[in-house]
């Protein structure tokens, strides 16, 4: 009780940097999210098309503006290159047809007329172009068959109108669990600063020389007082992971008391304990506590980049993520990243998730062995 | 009775002997003076009486019983003042004095009292709710001095508590341990400052390069300088023939002149001064001021190592 009192007035006196911390974290978490809102979900949509015709508006002509139309959002303005270039550069027309003097004409007479088009390049555009190439290929098609303006207008329409059925079987709520997984990749660098902000702070304090000379001497065992330490910031640490699990609840809502949820909270604690056990090896390891802020940006804003925290996994050069492997966070970030995709969990979606948790507890393992081996060294006094 | 006994001790650090087949007993009640330059080995012996520091050769027991690092009912009562400042910046006096304290004692009514009775001791009773750093030099040495013996233990190591101490905090240093003495704590002070040690200490172990070279209550060790006054008159002006015909005066055993000071010391005998006082009348020498000390633990050390004990 000694240590965990002492510990928590020595927290006492880091609450101004913490708090500010947590606040600045969360606003920029919850920015990230409403950035996020039009993520990947579906949206139905049509390209925006201007179609200036010189032709005629009769025959194939007329069927082939009304079928745009149809199928597109048509745009409006004034005539002119410069009004037609000016749209296409604000993005106001995904792409303009130029429907040229005597289409008819050469049409019916098979010369295979050319019509000029402007683009953005953009998916809107792409869809544009596969409307008029397919609406060509088709009145191409039945007019050499039939040889009749008439019939071709008909059997081409007949053709275009056949609709198919698709139904989209996933339930997935898509756009919430790339907003899980958005928050959940930010917690990395919320858990693992925090951890190592508080925790090497705190040891700095309780290690320092002049306090741990006073303490070996003492009556309570050192392996006890640091159980003790061990323990209450493991609380803290529980604590903060607490917090930002609760923020994810109120941001995110329901998603989160799914099996998803479940796992992206259980991902959490496993990383907040591997942070933990971090944090205490950089707090053995430190003997200066200027070097505490350089060290919590280094390291957490460090892997945070490295791992795809901020930067999305499949953006990141393979050379990089060929690095972060070696890092906590990258097995933490690459679960998130799959959880957003599962759709039914078994054994066959669940193993590549519980081997990255699997990663995780190793490397907790592995830094409680390398502290403790670096505790023992420096007991010894002189 | 003996409350530590140490036998033989070995301390190396690589080549440097830092402690020489050292032995002392303390006796329970007194407060021992270890006496010695820096680097005699006077911090090393106490980290390896308190297991703090594994040594060579040699044992060591307190109260009775071997000290080991995990002797816990013996660390008990044993409170230590270490050199170096050693307590948390982040909390205030009491919170500091409470932390230290409970690692001794875990009743809280019974730490309250003593944390008050330590507070008291060093008369730190307006700064209870500082921080460290608002503390000054001295405040901050009986805020240290507070930590170390708030839960009353019967021996007590304080290694250079008045390092860096202004004169009010070093007096109120000085009195604390005096109290401590009389409440029946036994004491090991290690200083360099030999005015500490002749006020406060019972005996004096005086240590260079790691050994005991003189040991004994004051009086003891003054009577091995072979010297048994010295005598000093300032602002005078001699000529060496002069200098030549004082050195010539009964019992002188050195007389050393420079910057219009003469020092002079005596092998032993009475009425040295009034012989030199008729020497100078003689003479017609003038001077301004003249003045006779009985010999200090530093003319001690001198005689025995040739160096002065701040070297």
């Amino acid at each position: 009780m000694t240590v965990f009192k002492a510990f928590l007035k020595v927290l006492n006196r880091y609450k101004g940097t913490v708090i500010l911390y947590t606040v600045i974290l969360v606003f920029f978490a919850g920015f990230s999210l409403k950035n996020n809102e039009n993520g990947t979900s579906f949206v139905a949509s049509k390209p925006s098309i201007l179609i200036v015709n010189h032709d005629q508006e009769e025959g194939i002509t007329q069927n082939l503006v009304q079928y745009i139309e149809k199928n597109s959002e048509q745009v409006n303005i004034k005539d002119g290159e410069y009004a037609e270039d000016d749209a296409i550069f604000y993005r106001d027309a995904n792409y303009i047809i130029y429907i040229p003097k005597n289409f008819r004409d050469d049409f019916l007479q098979g010369k295979n007329p050319s019509i000029d088009i402007k683009s953005t390049g953009d998916y809107q555009a792409s869809l544009a172009e596969m409307l008029l190439n397919r609406y060509l290929r088709v009145a191409n098609f039945y007019f050499k068959i039939t040889n009749s303006e008439e019939e071709t207008i008909q059997l081409t329409e007949n053709t275009l109108a056949e609709q198919v059925e698709i139904n989209v079987t996933s339930k997935l709520d898509v756009n919430r669990l790339e907003k899980v997984a958005t928050y959940y990749n930010f917690t990395n660098y919320c858990i693992l600063a925090g951890c190592i902000y508080i925790v090497c702070f705190i040891l700095s304090s309780f290690k320092e020389y002049g306090v741990k000379k006073r303490t070996i001497i003492s009556s309570t065992p050192y392996a006890k007082l640091n159980r003790n330490l061990l323990l209450s910031n493991s609380l803290f640490a529980i604590a903060l992971w607490i917090f930002y699990v609760l923020i994810s609840i109120f941001l995110i809502g329901d998603v989160m008391f799914s099996m998803h949820g479940l796992f992206y909270i259980i991902n959490s604690f496993l990383f907040t304990l591997c942070a933990l056990t971090f944090a205490f090896l950089i707090g053995n390891l430190l003997q200066n506590k200027n070097a505490i802020s350089g060290l919590v940006n280094v390291i957490a804003l460090g892997s945070s980049f490295l791992c795809g925290s901020f930067v999305p996994m499949e953006w990141l050069p393979s050379s990089v993520l060929t690095i972060a492997h070696t890092l906590p966070s990258y097995w933490y970030i690459k679960t998130n990243e799959c959880l957003k995709i599962v759709e039914v969990f078994d054994m066959e979606t669940l193993k590549p998730i519980l081997f990255n948790m699997g990663i995780l507890l190793c490397f907790s393992i592995v830094f409680v062995l390398i502290t403790n081996i670096i505790s023992s060294r420096k007991r010894k006094i002189g | 009775m003996n409350v530590i006994e140490v036998k033989n001790l070995t301390k190396t650090y690589k080549q440097l002997k830092a402690v020489d087949h050292l032995s002392l007993e303390v006796h329970e009640g007194e407060i021992l003076g270890l006496l010695g330059p820096n680097g005699s080995g006077k911090t090393t012996t106490i980290n390896c009486i308190l297991s703090l520091l594994k040594y060579d050769e040699g044992s060591i027991s307190i109260f009775g019983e071997e000290m080991q690092p995990n002797a816990y009912h013996i660390k008990r009562k044993i409170g230590v003042v270490f050199q170096e400042l050693a307590f948390f910046e982040e909390l205030t006096v009491y919170d500091n004095i409470d932390y230290f304290c409970g690692l001794y004692i875990k009743d809280k009514n019974i730490r309250k009292t003593y944390i008050e009775d330590a507070i008291h001791l060093v008369g730190l009773e307006e700064f209870r709710k500082f921080y460290p750093k608002q503390l000054s030099g001295g405040l901050k040495r009986r805020l240290n001095i507070a930590c170390g013996i708030a839960h009353k233990p019967k021996l007590i190591f304080l290694d250079e508590p008045t390092v860096a101490v202004d004169p009010q905090s070093r007096n109120n240093i000085l009195t604390g341990i005096e109290t401590l003495r009389k409440e029946g704590a036994t004491i090991i002070y290690t200083t360099h400052y030999m005015e500490e040690v002749e006020i406060l200490c019972d005996r004096i172990l005086i240590l260079d390069k790691g050994c005991i070279i003189a040991s004994g209550t004051k009086e003891e060790l003054k009577s091995l300088a072979h010297i048994e006054e010295k005598v000093t008159i300032e602002d005078v002006a001699l000529e060496d023939p002069q200098i030549k015909q004082i050195r010539k005066l009964e019992n002188v055993e050195e007389a050393t002149y420079q910057n219009h000071s003469l020092c002079i010391t005596y092998k032993q005998g009475k009425n040295n001064l009034i012989a030199l006082i008729d020497y100078m009348k003689e003479e017609g020498i003038h001077y301004s001021k003249i003045y006779s000390e009985r010999p200090t633990l530093n003319d001690v050390f001198l005689e025995l190592t040739g160096k002065e004990l701040r070297d």
